[in-house]
């Protein structure tokens, strides 16, 4: 029968063979649990009990619980701080390093290497960092200059930040390595035109090296939004005797995922923020790609 | 405008010499062609004279000026690059003007030497595009608008037209060349193309492994090529090199032929004997050799016949309408004044 098909049915036939393991484990793994996280956000569910519909009501408690406003700041300020941050930090080590000859490939690997490390083991190590003297790397320090002790993890205005940090520390490593591949495919060319020119490093910067990144900021831009949107074991390992605190300071949207649904077994509240958080992944995502388009 | 001059330039990197002292002098206005086989250091030169590298020794004069240690913008230079260095993100007015960023002009000012250039290149309709939407001639030619819109005493170019199609080579050839003529402007030009070189040149500078073989103007390299790699390298096809000693009269080739000559190389000697293709006929002149015809190339015009002597190939012309048949007997002859005499061992022409 195979032999009587045309060259095209053939092509088909193979592509399809292929196609067929994932888009399996795409309706098996992805789809199907999607479609049954928006039905179950309609429903009521501890998990073990019988599902029974409640309609907009997850939603309704949603939109009038003060600590899901609370925590849907957290997650846009994990956001606004932690992509703009990442991004000049990591551009502006991509660039230097670029140009460096000497122990590049060392750097390079210091670099990468938070990448690599597990983020519970990282947390727990800036959380030894971030403790009061005599434990503590950075009170310590402050100490033997004679500046006072600053609270990291236990003021609510510090403790965003502190977790911040070595959130951003750990992506740096990747964006680097990303930014590099996109420095060295600028022809060499362009900038010893501008050398003859006579312009500016700045403008050069500026007007050349930027503008041919755009492409490279875009796709860091909306991989790092999308990663500081989901933030969520740094902040779990960092603050684990009261997850998310001090008083949810810290607590972004998937931490309170997590909780409503294995905390307190409410399903159905959980899977009506992971909508909410979807459609703001959603929203934030195509936002980007259309601000930052091609212009040509 | 002005003259341009290297002493003694010498580039080594990590104890690779590719430069070994490099000497000429180039006249205000004049169009000079660097040619040479890839890493003969052609390129190093002008990157050299534009002040993208630093040379190990020696000096760089542009306009009676030692230039070693400035800025390349200090040396009132440009230059076109082989990908022609136009910036996408860029229309061309903005690429054109980038030349100028640096410049003191008043905005109106290169506003109108903007408009100038284009109008020089015939583009004033291009200006509002971005280089995506134009051909590769156009390209180059926005590349060349950027160079010329500085008005630099030297135009530098690394082979601008090698990423071009055969056509638009041959008519960016034309172009670069007709431009030389009006605004006149001294250029230096780098090509690995011979054609390119011949055509276009006032005079030619051959290198080779970073030594200057000749220079010359075009016919005085092809007419009297300096050594056997200069005859070899410049014109199409090769010119055909037949080993011979030196006898009272003249030579005499491997072959036995005997040929006359009025100023020979004196007996005994080892010599090798060249003669381009072009002047190797049947018939008339002296009688060189003889031998078998194994293949044809018709040209039209002419027919090109590769004829097998005593094992080894020769290439000379034949008649375009009625070539001789393969595998026959034919008998070539040159003009004396066409054959070169190189010493077998230097290569160097007596």
């Amino acid at each position: 029968m195979y032999r009587n098909l045309s060259i095209r049915q053939k092509q088909i036939v193979w592509a399809w063979a292929f196609l067929a393991v994932p888009v399996l484990f795409y309706s098996v793994i992805r789809f199907y649990p999607t479609g049954n996280a928006i039905l179950i956000s309609f429903q009521d569910w501890n998990l073990l009990g019988k599902r029974t519909w409640t309609g907009w009501e997850n939603y309704i408690k949603l939109v009038n619980d003060p600590v899901f406003w609370k925590v849907f700041k957290n997650t846009f300020v994990y956001l606004i701080l932690g992509t703009p941050i990442s991004l000049v930090i990591s551009f502006v080590i991509a660039y230097h390093l670029d140009k460096l000859r000497f122990m590049h490939g060392f750097l390079r690997m210091l670099y990468f290497l938070p990448f690599m490390t597990s983020a519970v083991a990282m947390a727990w190590v800036w959380r030894w960092f971030y403790q009061p003297v005599p434990i503590g790397l950075f009170n310590n320090l402050l100490a033997s200059v004679g500046i006072p002790q600053i609270a990291f993890l236990n003021s609510t205005t510090n403790a965003l930040p502190s977790v911040l940090a070595p959130a951003v520390w750990a992506g740096l490593g990747f964006q680097i390595i990303i930014f590099m591949a996109g420095l060295r495919a600028i022809p060499r060319s362009y900038y010893e035109a501008a050398r003859i020119d006579g312009v500016s490093n700045w403008t050069v910067l500026w007007e050349i090296t930027i503008p041919l990144l755009r492409s490279t900021i875009v796709f860091i831009v909306v991989f790092s939004s999308i990663g500081f949107l989901r933030i969520f074991d740094h902040v779990f390992n960092m603050t684990t005797n009261n997850p998310g605190g001090p008083l949810n300071a810290t607590k972004p949207l998937v931490l309170m995922i997590y909780e409503s649904a294995f905390t307190n077994y409410d399903m159905g509240y959980a899977a009506a923020q992971t909508v909410v958080l979807f459609l703001i992944l959603l929203a934030v995502s195509l936002l980007q790609l259309y601000l930052l388009r091609d212009s040509k | 405008m002005a003259n341009l001059a290297l002493r003694k330039l010498v580039q080594t990197y990590d104890k690779v010499t590719v430069l070994h002292g490099i000497d000429l002098e180039i006249g205000d206005g004049e169009f000079v062609v660097l040619v040479g086989p890839s890493g003969c250091g052609k390129s190093t030169t002008l990157r050299l004279i534009a002040g993208l590298e630093e040379a190990t020794s020696g000096d760089i004069e542009i306009g009676g000026r030692v230039v070693n240690h400035l800025e390349p913008k200090e040396r009132d230079i440009a230059m076109v690059f082989q990908n022609y260095a136009i910036y996408p993100h860029m229309t061309v007015r903005r690429n054109i003007g980038f030349g100028l960023r640096s410049s003191t002009l008043s905005r109106p000012e290169k506003d109108a030497r903007i408009e100038e250039v284009a109008k020089i290149l015939d583009m004033q309709d291009l200006l509002a595009r971005k280089p995506s939407q134009l051909s590769g001639g156009q390209r180059q030619r926005v590349a060349i608008g950027r160079a010329m819109v500085r008005d630099p005493a030297v135009f530098l170019f690394d082979e601008p037209l090698s990423n071009l199609d055969a056509q638009l080579r041959t008519q960016m050839r034309l172009e670069i060349k007709k431009l030389h003529q009006r605004v006149g402007t001294t250029i230096v030009f780098v090509t690995h193309d011979q054609v390119e070189a011949m055509t276009m040149a006032d005079r030619i500078v051959i290198m080779k492994d970073g030594v200057i073989q000749q220079v010359g103007t075009p016919a005085e390299v092809y007419h009297a090529p300096a050594n056997t790699f200069v005859a070899t390298f410049i014109g199409a096809p090769s010119m055909n090199m037949l080993p011979a000693v030196g006898t009272d009269e003249g030579i005499r080739l491997a072959s036995g032929q005997e040929v006359a000559l009025e100023r020979g190389p004196g007996a005994g000697r080892g010599v090798t004997l060249g003669v381009r293709p072009d002047d190797l006929h049947e018939g008339k002149g002296v009688p060189i050799l003889g031998g078998t015809v194994a293949v044809r190339e018709p040209l039209g015009p002419e027919t090109l016949i590769y004829v097998d002597v005593d094992g080894s190939e020769v290439i000379a012309k034949a008649d375009g309408r009625v070539p001789p048949e393969v595998g026959a007997r034919v008998e070539l002859c040159a003009r004396p004044e066409d054959l070169h005499v190189f010493d077998a061992t230097t290569g160097e022409a007596i």
